[in-house]
């Protein structure tokens, strides 16, 4: 059993995690971390409970910049009707992740901090641009999230640094997103292949795009070659199937209980294209607003002859 | 006893919600795990890290001086003897481990935490064998040998089970088309909420009290006193009510035993509950199990024979598992009509977990192989599959080649139903193009009891008491199956009072009669005759009081509602609690109580499998309808239409929950259940990683039942407890390969499976594993 430690700042929050860089942990959700414990994976002996801290919670949006706590609760991210409009995968993330019962726990910094490979979030505010917010002992500071992931549980944060909020960004209506992924089960499941995509359009072409995956490689990843196989495009089959190709090449993925890495490879090249056309058929309005994709990218009788 | 008008029933045929519910839903009943005694330690087993290896040397002495642990127990200090089918099995073992997880040592101690430490301070020093996991492989005279102790194994292969009827070779001659295939089926678990948890206690004269949600309690007792030289007349086991079971507690485990040999070491009370990763690793799974399997029919699409060799890759130790032959073969050998069968089946032991009872018990996977094989077979004969079914169905009066006496039987009238419902004529066949598909899969299963020991009956007393209330003490137990409440209605119905009147004690083994124990869908066929013989002796001995008070002859009066009334004139009547009264309390006054035992009208089978061996056989058909997404490999069931021939529906709320619980579990093994294995280590014994499936996964489930009013059955019931779970696993396969046009070989249908076979290149014949056979 762990000694719980209630801090009253985050500047308690960073002191008491400094002062006992080997024992202590935060906690928010606790969602990972109780299972982690029980199962003998982690024994932290000091849990410092960040729950309870006030301005970490809850999200703002100004203009294009999206701005989320690091204690806003994945619960909450599933249910915005402004983010479903303007920030789809982000929210077809969260309403993915776990159950209700976890979303309603769980938080968007345990999700990045637990850096698990195949957690929801990271692709999904990859594709956002995201900057993470960072408080330690030494002060504040950001950097990009693309280069918060080490290893799979490991982030950058120095024993005392808290992720405190993370900045995305999330333009206006010529734009779109998407998350999509492959599981066993439909709901309640870890990624076997996640796949974030978006995408900005003007005038009938793609000016910017971003692919991310998740539980392809040690940490989430941004497509570093996706982007030029599809900019000043109209993301022709051809185009498609070429993101698709340079996502699976891109990619480093494991074979293990949940698929060879072979098939997880295959699944990214078919990922990659549904979530790029999602995301265009979203930033040019040919998608009922504020809709969720399913799952998987396709759905009961729509089948699309171009996307197997 | 007399058939009875469905008009005439009052309590039988409503939809009564479980007695046991409001309980439940409130989480106010008392499982296992809640359950607390002064003085109770908490026990904890070392379990083998290797799959295969030579004890050494076990050194317990730090455990033992850690404060807190009141007793260590191991193969060299307690006193055991062997268990298991061929007594193959010991609780602590003292040679040899042969998996990851077999018990070598076990802790009690005054909390959980010290008996975790006490457990880490156990050294045990191991010789590290050869393991073999591949049944193939053990087969192979190169393959380690698991049991060197038995004498009377040769190899691995601990059991056959071989069966001959006709001529098969002689059929596949004359046969117009043979189709053959390779079907596997994985290694699943029962995967319970509740875990298991056992409670020993010794009184301090001596009496053993034992707390366990076990099925089979009679039995367990006397494996208690046998396999750890007790006294069973001093011995009592009370079952808590049942949190989930399908099978994984029907007889005693390991545990068992060694939570009583901790309270016997220990003079206290001790409690072991399995984790949830000790409820995967060290308790009993479903096996695989392996066939290549051939059938062949006539031009006309009359069956001619199904040849089938059988490999049952059962595992470390032979429990009930290394029977599910038994029923396997029935399917074989007797779903639908086959004039000529062979089966060549071997058992074979490997380092892994070992195979139990899980629901269905063999059939799912017998099923899988033959019902796939049915529609491959009217493709090969350019026939419909319902139509070939229909053909070749079952039907009542049908002596099947393993002497199975088919009395009701809705087979043809199921597959009527699902075929009509789902809009099969229309659509089968004809939505590839969106990657959609139907299959279809019929059962055979049974339905009045199985006879596999001496008696196959159960006992029933019924006591009214002088408030007119009625005790029914069952034999039988509930598993959360809704048996109380159906053996509540149908003494309710036989005697003639309200639901409300009935009460069922069912949990002690001091109280209650004897009784085989829950197990192939008996219940309520089985427990529920002898319930309703009880009811009906104590209902006449009211009437001959009540006769007496009315001035009437006993035939002359009925019982409604809880009153006694002469049937002409119902105004000369008493109720039916008085009359108890009058009988009591008078001089020479006397109790109303009633035993009964039903025992079914069946017969063991002989040593080549032939035998009537349950009372009725039940019977249904599925349809699945799925959507394969062709670039995951993701498959959605969209609808699921099942018919299901339950005799008589008692409580037809009970025989949907069940049928759909059923279906739900068989959707888990069709698509997503497996204990994965490296190097006979479940990869991630979670239920997470297990697979269950979700509510989002099992779409809803059509149910029709199907009335044909048993014979043999109270008031024309039949088994309905296992049913459900046996036809998704072949008709969803069957509603893939409609979709794709690609055969799946095995279950679970898991995505990366799926793809790979849509991707490969050999689309008609992607088999995985070696020659099935193994012995030719």
């Amino acid at each position: 059993m762990a000694d719980v430690f209630i801090p009253g700042s985050i500047e308690e929050a960073v002191a008491f995690l400094a002062d006992h860089p080997a024992t202590a942990m935060p906690i928010a959700g606790g969602t990972d971390i109780l299972v982690d414990t029980r199962t003998g994976r982690s024994r932290p002996e000091r849990l410092v409970d960040l729950s309870g801290l006030r301005g970490f919670g809850g999200f703002e949006l100004d203009g294009e910049l999206l701005r989320l706590g690091a204690l806003t609760r994945i619960r909450s991210i599933e249910l915005d009707a402004e983010l479903a409009r303007r920030a789809a995968a982000l929210v077809e993330a969260a309403r993915v992740l776990g159950s209700v019962q976890i979303r309603t726990m769980a938080t968007v910094g345990g999700n990045l901090c637990h850096a698990t490979p195949s957690a929801e979030m990271p692709p999904a505010l990859l594709v956002h641009e995201a900057v993470a917010e960072i408080t330690g002992a030494s002060g504040r500071y950001s950097t990009p999230l693309a280069d918060f992931f080490v290893s799979p549980g490991r982030t950058i944060l120095a024993p005392g640094d808290l992720l405190t909020a993370v900045r995305a960004r999330v333009p206006s209506s010529t734009s779109g997103s998407c998350y999509l992924r492959q599981t066993v089960r439909w709901s309640m499941d870890l990624a076997g292949v996640g796949v974030a995509a978006s995408v900005h359009v003007k005038e009938g072409a793609v000016s910017k795009a971003s692919v991310a995956l998740s539980a392809v490689a040690p940490v989430p990843m941004v497509v570093a070659g996706a982007e030029d196989a599809v900019v000043g495009t109209d993301l022709g089959s051809d185009v498609l199937a070429e993101a698709g190709r340079r996502a699976a090449q891109a990619c480093a993925p494991i074979s293990d209980a949940r698929g060879t890495a072979d098939y997880r490879r295959e699944v990214v090249s078919v990922l990659v294209p549904r979530a790029l056309r999602i995301a265009w058929l979203r930033a040019t309005a040919s998608w009922p607003e504020g809709s969720p994709a399913p799952a998987n990218g396709v759905w009961t009788g729509m089948w699309t002859g171009e996307l197997r | 006893m007399p058939a009875v008008r469905t008009s005439e029933l009052q309590v039988v045929g409503r939809r009564i919600p479980k007695l046991d519910a409001p309980e439940k839903v409130t989480g106010q009943i008392a499982y296992a795990d809640d359950l607390r005694m002064s003085g109770l330690l908490e026990g904890a087993i070392l379990r083998s890290p290797h799959p295969h290896a030579r004890i050494l040397s076990i050194d317990v002495s730090a455990a033992e001086r850690l404060p807190g642990v009141r007793a260590v127990i191991h193969a060299g200090n307690v006193q055991q003897s062997c268990f298991g089918y061929g007594n193959d099995n010991m609780p602590l073992k003292g040679d040899k481990v042969r998996f990851i997880g077999d018990e070598v040592a076990a802790v009690a101690a005054i909390d959980e935490e010290v008996a975790k430490r006490a457990i880490d301070l156990i050294h045990v020093e191991y010789e590290v064998l050869p393991a073999v996991f591949d049944p193939y492989e053990a087969l192979e005279d190169a393959s380690p040998c698991i049991h060197d102790e038995l004498a009377d194994v040769s190899g691995n292969v601990s059991m056959r089970w071989d069966f001959d009827h006709g001529d098969v070779d002689a059929a596949a001659e004359r046969a117009a088309v043979v189709v053959e295939g390779r079907y596997s089926a994985p290694q699943a678990a029962p995967a319970p909420i509740e875990t298991h948890v056992v409670i020993a206690s010794f009184s301090p004269s001596g009496h053993l009290t034992v707390w366990s949600p076990v099925h089979m309690v009679f039995m367990y007792r006397k494996a208690l006193a046998d396999v750890l030289g007790l006294d069973w007349r001093k011995i009592t086991v009370i079952q808590p009510p049942v949190g989930g079971s399908f099978g994984g507690k029907i007889d005693i485990d390991t545990h068992d035993f060694i939570a009583v040999m901790l309270a016997k070491h220990a003079r206290r009370p001790v409690r072991l509950a399995m984790s949830r990763e000790e409820e995967f690793i060290g308790t009993r799974t479903r096996q695989p199990i392996h066939f290549r399997l051939r059938t062949g029919a006539d031009a006309e699409g009359n069956l001619l024979f199904r040849d089938a060799e059988v490999v049952s890759d059962n595992g470390a130790y032979n429990a009930w598992g290394s029977h599910a032959m038994l029923v396997a073969m029935n399917t074989i050998t007797s779903m639908y009509r086959v004039p000529n069968s062979r089966i060549r089946c071997a058992v074979v032991y490997t380092n892994k977990n070992y195979g139990g009872s899980v629901r269905g018990f063999g059939n799912p996977q017998a099923t899988f192989a033959v019902e796939q094989q049915m529609e491959e077979l009217a493709d090969a004969l350019g026939m419909d599959p319902m139509d070939l079914r229909l053909r070749n169905a079952n039907q009542s009066g049908d002596v099947t080649p393993q002497g199975m006496e088919i009395t009701s039987c809705g087979l043809s009238e199921c597959l009527e139903i699902v075929r009509e419902q789902s809009g099969w004529d229309e659509r089968r066949g004809t939505m590839r193009d969106r990657h959609r598909g139907l299959g279809a899969a019929a059962f055979i299963h049974v339905g009045g009891g199985a006879r596999i020991y001496g008696s196959d009956g159960c006992g029933a007393i019924v006591k009214v008491e002088e408030s007119g209330q009625v005790t029914l003490i069952s034999g039988s137990s509930e598993l959360g199956q809704g048996s109380e409440t159906a053996l509540a209605m149908i003494v309710a119905e036989e005697i003639g009072v309200p639901i409300e009147s009935v009460q069922v004690v069912n949990s002690n083994t001091d109280i209650k009669p004897w009784d085989v124990g829950v197990h192939a869908s008996r219940t309520t066929f089985v427990a529920g005759n002898a319930a309703r013989m009880a009811a009906a002796a104590a209902r006449d001995k009211i009437l001959e009081t009540a006769a007496d008070l009315l001035e009437a002859r006993p035939c002359d009066l009925r019982v409604r509602d809880g009153v006694v009334e002469v049937a002409d004139e119902p105004e000369r009547r008493i109720d039916f609690g008085r009359a108890v009264r009058r009988r009591l309390l008078r001089e020479e006054g006397s109790v109303v109580m009633a035993t009964a035992f039903y025992d079914p009208p069946t017969h063991h089978q002989d040593k080549e499998y032939r035998g009537n061996i349950s009372a009725a056989y039940g019977f249904g058909a599925h349809v699945a309808e799925v959507e394969v997404d062709p670039g995951t490999g993701m498959v959605r069931l969209l609808n699921l239409w099942t018919a299901h021939d339950v005799g008589r529906a008692i409580n037809p709320m009970s025989c949907e929950g069940q049928i759909e619980g059923g279906a739900a579990m068989g959707v888990g093994l069709a698509l997503s259940e497996e204990l994965v294995m490296f190097d006979g280590q479940i990869a991630a014994p979670n239920l997470h990683d297990y697979g269950l499936p979700t509510s989002v996964d099992v779409p809803r489930t059509v149910v029709n039942l199907v009335e044909t009013i048993d014979p043999l059955g109270p008031f024309g019931a039949k088994g309905v407890g296992e049913g459900g779970i046996i036809p998704p696993p072949a008709a969803i396969a069957n509603a893939i390969a409609d979709a794709t046009g690609v055969r799946p070989r095995e279950y679970p249908m898991r995505p990366w499976k799926v793809k790979h076979w849509i991707d490969s290149e050999e689309r008609s014949h992607v088999i995985a594993g070696k020659d099935a056979s193994g012995h030719g």
